[in-house]
Parts: structure tokens; C-alpha cells; sequence
């Protein structure tokens, strides 16, 4: 996996790609801890993650929540099995994805 | 057409070929499989004199290539070799590569040697492409190019090296296809491959490497289905089946992906399917299973792919107490796995101290 970030102001944009799995997640998840502060609209573009796991999901549902708190979170560009995890998991209904 | 008698082949630190003894029929396909560093690229490479023989001999149409009076340029005319890494010339665009060999050394005129090129890649599906360079290329249509150019010579025999290995999982197939081809229509080959469908669908036999030499030789059915020596008995029930015990919460998990795709591409299961199996291993056993064993557990999981119907499973056997993965608290694992799958059963068993066993079917 590999974490790729772009600030514009309160505006964060972060890349994720390759695997977010089990052994990855908690890199991710240390990542976002540390940079959403102050972040008002938070970007995940996720155009080149390929795999995506329960580890994985369950970093985005803290960072939604606690971006719920300071502004929006926003999730692009995912590929056709990681909205099928999506939607099996009901997390579609939670997360915004465009 | 070939036999090779004894043939030796010593390096400084390693003796690949001890003694092998085999005879190639005219039209024979051959599958050439074994694990790593057995001597299947030595051999190809001591048929095509790429490397000198330390001892024994090699004939072909009943000349001694081994002798030091034959005319190495003639005997390789007779043999096309095509590698993993393509070896086409990057100077010259594919016709020219293809041009180069037969004006030089068959002495056919320009023209000829244009239109034969031509002509063999229509048949690859590449005549569109002669005038490109190989860098203009994808992976698989260089391979392509690379055995049109070994046809150029009109060789008796071509021998392969792994020639879908290098590639991207896209182009195995047509590159495949177009050696299914050439098999049909009764060229002699002889092909090193990893891919164990292919090896068996393509060839009327089948070398199984080891030992210093063919260790065992037979039929595809006798090699993949009735193995009668040890070794190539433990290799297939290794290609069939991909196990791993897990005995610690740290294990290499990373490792583990990677095995499990190396043992999908040797059975060519499709790269979709090895997603969800890794899913399913990841939410069920990773997720599920493993935070419910106690300290000191053992945790098998294998995976099996039936090439008839083309379905791989899954099981997964653990100690401890009685649980049924199917009543997980963990509800998103569950969903996602149950989403890869086309069933998963439980049942309680008592085994080698393994009490409790799942078994997928992997969408
Ligand atoms: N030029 C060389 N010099 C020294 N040792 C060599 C040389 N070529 C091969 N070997 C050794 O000979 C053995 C057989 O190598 P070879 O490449 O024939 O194996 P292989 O069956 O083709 O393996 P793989 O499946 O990995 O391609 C290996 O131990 C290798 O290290
Ligand atoms: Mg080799």
C-alpha cells in the first residue's frame, strides 16, 4: 500500500493504493489520526487501491466519524469490487461515495 | 529424431544434468515441469548446444551433435528457441527481425523472406504490426513475434523456455493459443512451463525433472493423475493443493497472498477468483477465526482447485472449542466473505486435534 497526500488549504486529499488489508490498515489508520486535524473536507481517492478488507472498512468508519465532527469525508473513484464490499456491507449507506 | 544418451552437465557448484536419457519422436509435444533449479532450462539449453555438454551425446536426425565435427550453425537451423524474455532485437521493427535469420543463413531472397514473414504473422494475428518496433509492442504480441521468428527458419523442432512467464496474466492466453497452434498442426515442441492447465492440455508427454534428470516420463494422464514415482508424487499433490498451517497470530500474511497467487497462476485460476479466495481467507480465518483461538493453536488452511470444474475451496481446520464461523459477531467479515463465496459449510470434527472445519467454495 501506498499513501499519497495533497493539502489545499483545510482541503485534504489522500491516495490510497495497492492493498488495504489486515496489515496494512493500521499504517492508514495512524496516517489519518495524524493528518485530519483542522481538515474540513477530507478526499480518499481510491483509484488505484485494489483490495480492500474488513481492516480496511473499519479505518474509514472512525475516519467518518470523526470527520462527521469537523466537516465532510468523500470517497472516490473506487472500482466495481470495492463497491460491491460496499454495498454487501451496507457501508454505501454510511459513507459518501462518489 | 532426437535422442540424447547420458548427458552430463556440470558447473562449478552445481550438476543439473547427471544422466539423462530420453528420445524425442518427430511431432512429440512435450511438457517439461519440475520444481526450480531441477535442470529444465539446462536441458533445453544443452539441445540447442547454448551450453556444451560436459559429457554424453545428442543426436538429431541421427547425427552426433555432441561431436566436435559437427557444424553447430546447421543443427541449430533445425531448432527454434524461443525465451521468457523475448530476445527480439530493438533496432530493427518485426518484420526485419523476422527477415534477418532466414536471409542470412537459409540464403533466401529478400522477398521471400518478407513474404514467408508476412505470412506467418497473419497467423498469429500480427501482420498489422510488421513495420512497428518492439518497444511499440505489448508483452504478449512481442512473444508472439518472438516465435514467428523461430517459425521464419522453418526449424523441426521449437523449444520453449517458460515463454508465457514474463508476461502479464492478460496475455498469457493468446500467447498460449498460439502455441496450442502450432501443436495442432504437428510441430515438434518441447516446452518448459510453471503452467501446469496448459502443460498438461498441450502435450502428449510430459518430463518431470528432478534428480539430475527426467525422473519420470509418461503421458499427461499418467504424470498429473497417476504420478508412480515418489517425488513427482509430492510435486502434483503440492501443484493441486495449496496448504498452510498457521500456528502463530504474527504469521506472514503478506507471504501467504503471495504463495496463494504463485499457486493460481500455476493452475491458471482466473486472477478474479484468487481475489475473493484471499478475501474469504482474510475475513473468515484472519478476521473471524483467529481472535477466537486461544494462545497455543493450530490453524490449517488449504485450498484445492478442480480444473474439471473449474471451482476452488477452500477449508479451514482449527482447534479449541466448537465454533461456527457462520455465528461470527463479526458481521462485516461475514458479509464480505459470504459475498466471495458461493457456499460456506461447518461441521464439528475430531482430527489430529483439529475440532472444528469450514469448507468454501470460492465463487
Ligand atoms: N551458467 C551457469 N553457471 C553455473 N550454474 C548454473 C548455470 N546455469 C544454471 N546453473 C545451475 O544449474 C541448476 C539448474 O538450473 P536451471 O536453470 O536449468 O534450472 P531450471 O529447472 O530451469 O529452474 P527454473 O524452474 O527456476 O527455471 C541451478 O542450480 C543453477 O543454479
Ligand atoms: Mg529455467
Amino acid at each position: 500500500m501506498t499513501i499519497e497526500q495533497i493539502v489545499n488549504a483545510t482541503e485534504l486529499t489522500v491516495k490510497v493504493a495497492g492493498r488495504l488489508d489486515t496489515t496494512t490498515a493500521p499504517e492508514l489508520e495512524t496516517f489519518l489520526k495524524q493528518s485530519i486535524e483542522g481538515v474540513e473536507k477530507l478526499i480518499l481517492d481510491f483509484s488505484e487501491l485494489e483490495y480492500l478488507s474488513s481492516a480496511g472498512l473499519r479505518i474509514l468508519l472512525t475516519t467518518q466519524k470523526a470527520m462527521n465532527k469537523q466537516g465532510e469525508m468523500i470517497i472516490k473513484n473506487i472500482n466495481e469490487t470495492i463497491n460491491e464490499i460496499f454495498e454487501v456491507t451496507g457501508f454505501i449507506d454510511i459513507l459518501t461515495v462518489e | 529424431m532426437i535422442t540424447i544418451r547420458h548427458l552430463k552437465k556440470e558447473y562449478a557448484n552445481a550438476t543439473p544434468l547427471k544422466d539423462v536419457n530420453v528420445e524425442i519422436h518427430k511431432g512429440d509435444v512435450i511438457s517439461v515441469i519440475g520444481p526450480s533449479g531441477t535442470g529444465k532450462s539446462t536441458l533445453i539449453r544443452c539441445i540447442n548446444l547454448l551450453e556444451t555438454p560436459t559429457s554424453g551425446e545428442i543426436f538429431v536426425d541421427g547425427e552426433c551433435i555432441t561431436d566436435k565435427k559437427c557444424n553447430i550453425n546447421k543443427v541449430r537451423q533445425k531448432m527454434g528457441m524461443v525465451f521468457q524474455s523475448f530476445n527480439l532485437f530493438n533496432h530493427m521493427n518485426v518484420i526485419e527481425n523476422i527477415m534477418a535469420a532466414p536471409m542470412d543463413l537459409l540464403k533466401k531472397s529478400k522477398q521471400e523472406a518478407y513474404d514467408y514473414g508476412i505470412e506467418l504473422l497473419r497467423t498469429v494475428g500480427l501482420a498489422d504490426k510488421a513495420f512497428n518496433y518492439p518497444d511499440q509492442l505489448s508483452g504478449g504480441q512481442k512473444q508472439r513475434v518472438a516465435i514467428v521468428r523461430a517459425l521464419a527458419m522453418e526449424p523441426e523442432i521449437i523449444l520453449l523456455d517458460e515463454p508465457t512467464s514474463a508476461l502479464d496474466p492478460t496475455m498469457v492466453g493468446e500467447v498460449q493459443a498460439v502455441i496450442r497452434d502450432l501443436a495442432r498442426k504437428g510441430l515438434t515442441l518441447m516446452i518448459v512451463t510453471h503452467e501446469m492447465r496448459f502443460a498438461r492440455e498441450i502435450a502428449n508427454r510430459v518430463f518431470y525433472m528432478d534428480e539430475g534428470g527426467v525422473y519420470e516420463d509418461g503421458t499427461p494422464e499418467e504424470i498429473f493423475d497417476n504420478p508412480k514415482k515418489e517425488k513427482t508424487i509430492r510435486f502434483i499433490k503440492h501443484l493441486k493443493v495449496f496448504e498452510h498451517l498457521i500456528t502463530s497470530k504474527d504469521f506472514d500474511f503478506i507471504g501467504f497472498n503471495t504463495d496463494l497467487e504463485e499457486f493460481g497462476r500455476r493452475n491458471q485460476v482466473a486472477p478474479k477468483t484468487i481475489y475473493r479466495a484471499q478475501s474469504v481467507f482474510e475475513e473468515l480465518a484472519v478476521q473471524c477465526v483467529l481472535p477466537k483461538l486461544d494462545k497455543d493453536f493450530k490453524l490449517n488452511v488449504a485450498f484445492e482447485y478442480s480444473q474439471e470444474e473449474e471451482t476452488l475451496f477452500m477449508t479451514l481446520k482449527y482447534d479449541g472449542d466448537t465454533f461456527d464461523v457462520r455465528n461470527t459477531p463479526n458481521v462485516i467479515s461475514f458479509a464480505i466473505a459470504e459475498n466471495a463465496s458461493e457456499s460456506i459449510e461447518y461441521a464439528e470434527i475430531d482430527e489430529d486435534g483439529f475440532k472444528n472445519l469450514v469448507t468454501v467454495k470460492i465463487k
